[in-house]
């Protein structure tokens, strides 16, 4: 018996060693990221590195000064959660709430062929289709952006203004009030569309790479993310509300908007964390596709103009500073993966916290 | 009443917002994949001119070679007029020091345009360059040379508010009266009995080495580094994740220890991709030093760690699923955990663990960033047997990347690295479509 109980608890143990491997394997990337990185912040200090714009590591002296490659990083990132967010929140809703059964496991799979494709399958659409389409035919997409997004949009909003307004009038003139208001509010939208379109169309792209590109197919990227994390979150949220709201006689939407959004609100925190850092930590989207100009734009939110990111420096760069493992050229590209290492570390506990506390929430633990 | 109305309105206009996200969803996948998949098939069905057909007979000696050289004959009975054009041309430049002034540097450009149309001309010496030696493989390619023969690429700037726009004027003008005028209605006219373009299928793009520099051939090096690299990942992760995914699941008991575990292996899921690259250079080539440089061998335990967390997530939830009555009813019977767990357990949640480990396969094949410095090189020869784990290799992830940016004639191969963009898409959606099958199976199964 005491044999088998040693063989028993060894094995037990082998398991855990293996099992422990995860554990080691995150403190051994902290480790050899640290232990060029360190030296390189003890030598050149902190200040250079994160306020300094200028990058010209191979100059005479060389400067490292990371500020506007991490103003590329932060540009890039800001333009991939416009885009993921709004798209991926609304997917969510309609995944766990507005769809049929039948038809959700039709859609489930979108989401997943849309995380599957490689990401350098992404970049290469950004080079090769759509920033030649950017740069000869940025006007007409703009403006069809603009109208494609807009005249949704401002129907709604007219019709929300409208109903909400009409309802102060007397009973008698609510119907009429209603339809002027509506009238007036889709002309206004409309003529505010019409200019803002036409703006966007005088606007020329003199790179087709440049951070809209990247920020735009990070979004896509980043959608699968945020809509299956917001997916859990509002599913977590329970049929209980739902069903209590809807008792109370309220509509889906106002159910959705006004109970369950709420409900599941750091679920859904979690899923845009999540969505920022599969955005910050990509590689090769935004290595061929935010045309890599370490420089930060004129004016300050100018998308069309190139940009640089961390992640594109650090596979870009590491090819010449390879040669010379040890100088400061290549220890400076590991302060940068710490830098990004601890973002996502910090990133994905406040995710996981976020998630444990919408989950604890609702499981009434 | 009417509120009531006019909020059921509102309703299903949010409703319809939300379907509208679906909708780009679908709209974005079908763009992204549309141009990738439509012009990736132009890499392996396309038409096919003579001199493809004389490369793949001389280099891979597959064709008939009477068939071709009968072809190749009657090919460049078609090219004799517009040679003999050109060697009248050259004799007049030679002779008439004023024609040379106005119009030997146009000659030259013209001259290199129907080089790269049709091969060498037949004075000539031999060419050094492969891409020399022979003309247009493509018909879509040839046309574009042709244009650039036939006319002459100038920048027009009379608009001082906007950039130069590019013109082609035609070249023929130029040469009014002279001996070579003959030449263009050639070119422009009998440029298919010249190159005598045929729909062809090469489906041996996929297991064709690739020549000088990927303009000719295939892509084996690339498919080759890709698959032993995946399968590589597979030999080191699966074994790793499946042991820790049983630990998780059947032996450790909710706690500190276990709590920890899975921050780790969250901690390790957030990891970008480009790091795990610098950590594989760092730690297994200049501390491990498994190989001296980049190699097969390091790139894919690289690899094996980044999709680790996906295989332990899977393998977990997998082995978790399968009942507990299954468990309970092996032990009553005296077996012990760990026969329960080879004989019953695993058994049962084979299927979903192999779901997680094609999706993982998927995502070892696609990745890029972490095998830029530990296994990606460029150019190279496919992986020799004998070598297998200690070479760099190309794969299709990072040589797409190199192709389209790098290469010195981006615009020239495009359709390669269509080709390759279409079979890596290919390679990575074929693996998890087989994924949600099985897992439909799956589910369908556990419902009963």
């Amino acid at each position: 018996m005491r044999w088998e109980d040693a063989t028993r608890w060894m094995g037990t143990m082998v398991l855990l060693g293996v099992a422990s491997l995860s554990i080691l394997a995150v403190l051994f990337i902290f480790y050899f990221i640290a232990k060029e990185a360190i030296p390189f912040f003890a030598v050149r200090g902190f200040r250079e590195f994160f306020t300094s714009p200028e990058w010209y590591p191979s100059g005479h002296p060389p400067r490292f000064g990371t500020a506007a490659i991490l103003y590329g990083s932060a540009l890039v990132t800001l333009g991939a959660i416009v885009v993921a967010v709004p798209i991926g929140l609304s997917a969510a809703i309609c995944l766990s709430d507005l769809l049929p059964f039948a038809v959700r496991q039709a859609a489930k799979p979108i989401v997943e062929l849309l995380a599957a494709i490689p990401s350098v399958a992404y970049g290469f659409f950004a080079l090769v289709v759509l920033a030649p389409l950017l740069q000869t035919r940025g006007g007409l997409l703009f403006r069809t952006v603009v109208w494609a997004i807009g005249a949704p949009v401002g129907a709604i909003l007219a019709l929300m203004l409208s109903q909400t307004i009409s309802l102060r009038f007397p009973a008698r003139w609510q119907r009429g009030a209603g339809l002027v208001l509506l009238a007036g509010l889709g002309l206004a939208a409309w003529a505010l569309l019409r200019s803002l379109a036409g703006r966007a169309g005088q606007l020329t792209v003199e790179s087709g790479t440049n951070a809209l590109n990247a920020s735009l197919i990070l979004g896509i990227m980043a959608l699968p993310t945020v809509v299956s994390v917001a997916e859990d979150a509002l599913q977590a949220a329970g049929r209980e509300i739902r069903e209590g709201s809807y008792a109370l006689g309220a509509t889906r939407s106002e159910t959705l908007l006004r109970v369950v959004l709420p409900a599941s609100l750091s679920g859904l925190a979690a899923a845009v964390i999540l969505g920022v850092m599969r955005a910050v930590g990509e590689t090769m989207v935004v290595w061929m596709a935010s045309g890599n100009a370490a420089q930060i734009p004129r004016p300050w939110y100018n998308v069309l103009s190139p940009v640089r990111t961390l992640t594109a420096t650090i596979a870009g760069d590491m090819g010449e500073a390879d040669h010379v493992t040890g100088s400061e050229r290549y220890a400076v590209l590991f302060a940068m993966a710490l830098t990004l290492l601890v973002f996502s570390l910090l990133c994905n506990l406040v995710g996981e916290w976020l998630v444990r506390r919408s989950h604890r929430r609702w499981s009434g633990g | 009443m009417r509120s009531f109305s006019s909020r059921h309105l509102l309703d299903h206009a949010f409703s319809g917002l939300s379907y509208l996200s679906i909708g780009f969803m679908v709209a974005a996948l079908l763009v992204i994949l549309g141009p990738i998949a439509i012009r990736g098939i132009g890499a392996y069905c396309f038409r096919g001119t003579i001199e493809f057909r004389l490369f793949v007979l001389e280099r891979f000696h597959r064709g008939s070679a009477e068939r071709i050289g009968e072809e190749l004959q009657v090919a460049r009975r078609a090219r004799e007029p517009l040679y003999e054009a050109m060697r009248a041309f050259e004799a007049d430049l030679e002779n008439d020091p004023a024609l040379r002034r106005k119009l030997g540097g146009d000659y030259r450009q013209f001259q290199t345009a129907v080089r790269e149309l049709l091969g060498p001309l037949p004075w000539d010496p031999a060419p050094l360059l492969m891409r020399q030696q022979y003309g247009q493989t493509r018909w879509d390619r040839a046309l574009i040379k042709q244009r650039k023969a036939l006319y002459r690429e100038e920048w027009d700037y009379s608009d001082p508010s906007r950039m130069g726009v590019q013109v082609w004027r035609p070249r023929r003008v130029h040469y009014q009266g002279t001996r070579l005028e003959p030449a263009f209605d050639q070119l422009e006219h009998r440029l298919a009995e010249m190159l005598r373009p045929r729909w062809t299928f090469y489906g041996r793009f996929l297991t064709d080495p690739s020549f000088d520099a990927h303009f000719f051939g295939g892509i084996w090096a690339e498919v080759l580094g890709t698959l032993c690299l995946t399968l590589g990942a597979m030999l080191f992760g699966v074994p790793v994740g499946l042991l820790s995914a049983i630990y998780l699941a059947e032996y450790a008991t909710e706690g500190r220890l276990m709590h920890l575990l899975r921050i780790f292996i969250n901690t390790l899921s957030g990891v970008p991709s480009i790091v795990f690259g610098l950590f594989g250079m760092a730690f297994f080539i200049h501390t491990l030093g498994v190989t001296d440089s980049k190699s097969v061998l390091a790139g894919s335990l690289t690899l094996a760690l980044l999709i680790l967390p996906t295989l332990i997530r899977a393998s977990e939830e997998a082995i978790r699923a399968v009942p507990a009555a299954y468990r309970e009813a092996a032990f009553s019977l005296g077996a012990s955990r760990w026969h329960t767990v080879t004989t019953v357990i695993l058994p049962a949640a084979l299927p979903g663990i192999l779901t997680g480990t094609v999706i993982s396969l998927g995502r070892a094949a696609g990745e890029t960033a972490p095998i830029i410095f530990t296994a990606a090189v460029s150019l190279g020869e496919p992986l020799a047997w004998r070598r297998l784990l200690t070479m760099p290799t190309p794969a299709l992830p990072w040589n797409l990347y190199n192709l389209s940016t790098e290469h010195a004639a981006v615009d020239e191969i495009r359709h390669v690295q269509y080709g390759m963009a279409l079979t890596l898409v290919a390679l990575v959606l074929a693996l998890n479509l087989a994924a949600i099958l099985l897992r439909a199976r799956v589910s369908r199964k556990l419902r009963g």
